[in-house]
């Protein structure tokens, strides 16, 4: 029982690393453009499918296919941004409904042209880890170190180097950031496109880890929505943490509790904290 | 004066009224000689994994029988005229496509569909018709239905698992030979995983195999908790299921828990050799092995040269097993039992002919005298590095 | 203006009898019911600012609700619908509770009561001994009415549905209109415009989101049981989050400035599907693109624009006229 429940938490720790990249991305254009993207769920799957395309289909090396999913989807960032979400900047309630609009049109776009059947990646790093008794699979474990190391690498930047300073001052105060000679319009864009990137990312290594499809991003989406909330909107570090909570929280609940409602605990404990203490877990700046 | 917007909107009420006046009589126009027949399949959407190739096939069929001429029955010459609406999978846009069918185009003759919930949107419905209409489809929910009170406008046009000519019990026969003592059910949460649960454990307990089953929920992706589980007690095969979807992780995520014999009764064999590198055993059963069918059977080459012509594209093998439902044979089926019964009208006699022939075509089609398809099929065996071992089963 | 009106209600109430295609009744049939729910809908997020992803729920339990006190009271389809109004109008009041009393603004407001639909949804899609589950209840029971002159007539064929919709509909908006143009609805338009500041003029903001909430819901509860037993087939699905999307974009498309709009988005939106023949993924586009044009493009929707062009031509019409008439008196 202690290896199943041991063995549980390290797969929720896994799992919740891919809730919080997408938590830190909502988390960013939430505190930089005053909205959320819904639509990082479609954007991830974006990143899913080139990634698997580039890989299966053109033969890529998979470090290549990453990178330049990745860069394909923040390409597709800057396209949504300054034909849409330019036009609603903090205005939230027209942003949600934009960016779910968004989903429809990309889920259809990445529909039209690879087919609605599920794919699935060969095999990039095939066999296990045994730790003490319990089985990692090489590929999941790399690819939540990966995750990690990019949400911490991002949180360091906005801690410790200038343009991560700008965007905490804008969140605080964005006309005296203004004043101070940040660059807001290109800030509040930049900001956009790298949660893209963000969840382009974890799009990317999700492919080489399950089978794809055009709808599992909006449960991703909702996750991190959930994990961003819980953290408290506006701290990515908090993001991270959140995004591993929720994913041992689900796994432990799985074991003890009926697993049809496995979602419906993530819910749950996201109404309680939003009317207990709004400001989330680790009290956000907004 | 201001009245010329009042008079612009005028003219667009007319209008109005005009265009609602057209669309109104459009439905009323009958042609000479034709038989119509309509086709309720999921084309396009997620579920048109399972709809697509039936109503391709349909579409091909109604060509070559159009294009030689037609046929005849009781001396006149018929043409066949298909309608053939997607639905998406959605039952509550089948349900409106049915009606349209029924009432407006007056079609006595329906294939499909095979998603059980758009089935059980639409048979209540039909039921008014009984002894009017037929409706050839291949849904599980079907095989329930057939032979109950008003329900006689039922064929089921797919095999059933169970019985002496069933798939399932010669597959499970063949897992009692090699001396399988234990098995591992893994199905989704719903209806159609707790029917398989059904059908199946009766046929493992009657040979000595025992069962443990566990349940998963549908859209489920990460399976480490429960095939853990189930890997403790070592059976010697998993049986997951139902759809392709989860096949696929529930394979790759088995094989990392050192699970690598897989029994399938749905499903295709693409996760299977997608994982060939890890897998000992995917023993699966199959309407029929395209690949290797192709080099023996004349008719099945014909037919996948026919289908590149005509849809200028490349022939998705993948898919083409889903052919042995509400497809491409069924129509000439359909077409040679209206010449036995001697019309086109009278649906009862039009059945009883169905019931009582055998049809050649891709497959060997019969029906038993509920109206349950009977036809041959493939078990393929993949092993580790994708050899596939083909057994080809002919029922009596 | 006035004749417009009275031109279009006379067409809507002839349509049966001038048109002998079922499917163009059915269309307008689906328009009516869905525009109830739609309608019902603006009054909470057009007019009272709220955005609310709960509607499908309420659309969705009511038609479940209104099953089960069928099937297990042995009541007739109209005490059913009763119960299941009446079912709605609790959980929305304890819902709405929840939300408003925690001031819970916007965006989180939205997020809570997205919460709530997904866990209706789940125990509807679970609890397959009451629901049946994935594979949904078939409902071959008509549901009958007795009208005076009439006598008891079943609600089967088209033409019938037509007129009850039309009815339901018509009833709605009568029903909104009476509460929007009374005092509870200017307090609506306060809190939709700033709900502080309302709050410091003295309304009691939480009792009227609350209303507006209770009362939206409700409307949709009748829409969900009317649309069950039209179709003839009940699934987890109505209450899913695509259903939700499909009612705001009616509103949005229509127009969520006036009451109207969303009949008018609906109409548009039920067509639509069968006007043009596309894929799955063709038409899930098209919607998203509709919606996201409606929002960056036409704010004020189909009907909204609409109406302020002809504000506008009736205004320069008067303009002209006023001129015309300077100018022979000035021939003069």
């Amino acid at each position: 029982m202690t290896q199943l429940i041991l063995g549980q938490l390290i797969n929720g720790v896994i799992v919740g690393t891919l809730y919080g990249i997408v938590a830190a991305g909502i988390t960013l254009t939430f505190g930089i453009t005053g909205i959320v993207n819904f639509a990082l769920g479609a954007f991830m799957t974006l990143g899913a499918y080139m990634s698997w395309y580039l890989t299966d289909r053109v033969g890529l090396a998979f470090p290549a296919a990453i990178v330049l999913s990745v860069l394909a989807t923040m390409a597709a960032g800057v396209v949504a941004d300054e034909a849409l979400f330019r036009h609603t900047r903090n205005n939230l309630i027209n942003g949600l409904l934009v960016s779910i609009g968004l989903i429809s049109v990309m889920q259809a776009g990445i529909a039209m042209t690879w087919t609605a059947t599920p794919q699935e990646m060969h095999f990039v790093l095939p066999g296990v880890v045994q730790v003490g008794g319990v089985v990692v699979p090489k590929m999941k474990g790399l690819a939540a170190l990966i995750l990690l190391a990019v949400i911490l690498c991002t949180y360091a930047a906005l801690t410790r180097t200038w343009v991560g300073r700008a965007a905490f001052a804008y969140a605080q105060n964005p006309e005296a950031a203004r004043l101070m000679g940040v660059r807001t319009r290109l800030l509040q864009s930049g900001a956009f496109v790298y949660s893209v990137g963000l969840a382009g990312l974890g799009g990317a290594l999700y492919a080489s880890l399950y089978s794809i499809d055009t709808g599992f991003g909006y449960t991703y989406v909702l996750k991190g929505i959930e994990a961003a909330i819980l953290a408290g909107i506006g701290s990515v570090g908090g993001a991270l943490v959140g995004g591993i909570l929720l994913g041992m929280a689900e796994a432990i609940g799985s074991i003890f509790l009926p697993a049809a409602y496995k979602d419906a605990y993530g819910l749950v404990a996201l109404v309680l904290i939003l009317v207990l203490k709004p400001a989330g877990i680790f009290g956000g700046h907004k | 004066m201001t009245t010329w917007h009042h008079d612009i909107a005028r003219a667009a009420l007319r209008c109005a009224g005009a265009t609602c006046l057209a669309l109104g009589l459009a439905g009323t126009a009958t042609a000479q000689n034709v038989v119509k027949i309509g086709d309720l399949e999921a084309q396009t959407g997620p579920a048109s994994v399972f709809g697509l190739m039936p109503s391709q096939g349909v579409r091909m069929a109604v060509n070559e029988i159009n294009k030689d001429g037609g046929f005849d029955v009781a001396g006149k010459r018929y043409t066949l005229q298909l309608f053939s609406p997607d639905n998406q999978g959605n039952p509550q846009q089948a349900l409106v496509q049915v009606k349209k069918m029924l009432e407006e185009e007056k079609v006595q003759y329906i294939f499909g569909p095979y998603l059980s919930n758009v089935f059980n949107a639409v048979a209540p419905y039909m039921q008014q018709y009984n002894g009017k209409v037929l409706l050839m489809g291949g849904a599980t929910a079907m095989h329930w239905a057939l032979g109950k009170p008003n329900m006689d406008f039922l064929i089921k046009t797919i095999p059933w698992d169970t019985g002496t000519s069933g798939y399932g019990s010669m597959m499970v026969d063949l897992l009692a030979k090699r001396g399988v003592k234990k098995v591992a059910i893994l199905m989704q949460n719903d209806a159609g995983g707790k029917a398989v649960v059904d059908i199946y454990t009766p046929m493992f307990k009657e040979r000595n195999i025992e069962v443990i089953t566990e349940f998963f929920e549908p859209n489920t992706k990460d399976f480490t908790s429960v095939l853990a589980k189930l890997a403790a007690a070592k059976p010697d095969y998993l049986f997951p299921g139902y759809t392709d979807t989860a096949l696929y992780d529930i394979v790759r995520q088995a094989t990392e828990v050192g699970l690598t014999h897989f029994f399938i009764a749905r499903g295709s064999i693409g996760p299977g050799m997608k994982n060939a590198a890890m897998i000992d055993s995917y023993l699966a059963y199959v309407p029929k092995y395209f690949e290797q069918a192709e080099k023996t059977q004349p008719k099945v080459a014909k037919f996948i040269g026919d289908y590149k012509t005509f849809y200028k594209t490349s022939f998705p093998y993948d898919q083409a097993p889903q052919c042995a439902t509400s497809c491409y044979d069924h129509v000439f089926m359909l077409v040679d039992a209206m010449k036995k019964a001697g019309s086109v009208t009278d649906v009862p006699k039009v059945k009883a002919a169905l019931l009582s022939m055998r049809h050649q075509g891709l497959w060997n089609i019969r029906y038993d005298a509920t109206g349950e398809a009977i036809e041959d099929f493939d078990i393929v065996e993949i092993h580790r590095g994708g050899k596939a071992d083909v057994t080809h089963i002919e029922p009596k | 203006m006035r004749v417009l009106q009275l031109l279009a209600a006379a067409l809507l109430l002839a349509l049966p009898h001038m048109v002998r295609s079922d499917f163009v009744l059915t269309i307008f049939v689906f328009t009516f019911i869905l525009g109830i729910a739609a309608v019902s809908f603006n009054l909470i997020f057009g007019f009272t600012g709220q955005l609310s992803m709960f509607h499908a729920a309420a659309f969705g339990i009511s038609a479940y609700v209104t099953q089960i006190a069928m099937t297990h009271l042995a009541v007739p389809f109209w005490a059913g619908l009763g119960c299941a109004v009446l079912f709605v109008l609790v959980i929305s009041t304890a819902i709405g509770s929840i939300c408003f009393r925690y001031r819970l603004k916007e965006f989180y407001f939205a997020v809570v009561t997205l919460a709530f639909a997904e866990m209706a949804r789940l125990v509807v899609l679970n609890w397959n001994s009451v629901t049946n589950g994935s594979l949904g209840i078939a409902l071959i029971d008509k549901p009958k009415l007795w009208l005076p002159g009439f006598g008891e007539i079943t609600l089967a064929s088209t033409s019938t549905w037509y007129y009850v919709g039309l009815t339901a509909l018509a009833f709605t908006l009568v029903v909104c209109h009476r509460v929007l143009n009374s005092w509870v609805g200017r307090c609506f338009g306060a809190i939709r415009l700033n709900d502080e500041l309302a709050s410091t003029l003295g309304i009691n903001v939480f009792r009227y989101k609350l209303l507006a909430f209770a009362i939206g819901n409700a409307f949709a509860a009748v829409a969900g049981a009317l649309y069950a037993w039209y179709i003839g087939y009940l699934e987890p699905d109505y209450l899913s989050i695509p259903q939700s999307l499909a009612f705001i974009s009616m509103v949005l498309l229509g127009g969520s400035g006036s009451l109207v709009g969303p009949a008018v988005g609906a109409l548009v939106l039920t067509s639509l599907p069968h006007l043009i023949q596309l894929s799955a993924e063709a038409r899930l586009m098209t919607y998203g693109a509709i919606l996201i044009f409606t929002i960056l493009v036409l704010p004020k929707g189909i009907w909204g624009t609409a109406a302020s062009l002809w504000k506008r031509l009736q205004g320069s019409g008067r303009v002209l006229a006023s001129e015309s008439q300077a100018n022979s008196v000035e021939a003069q």
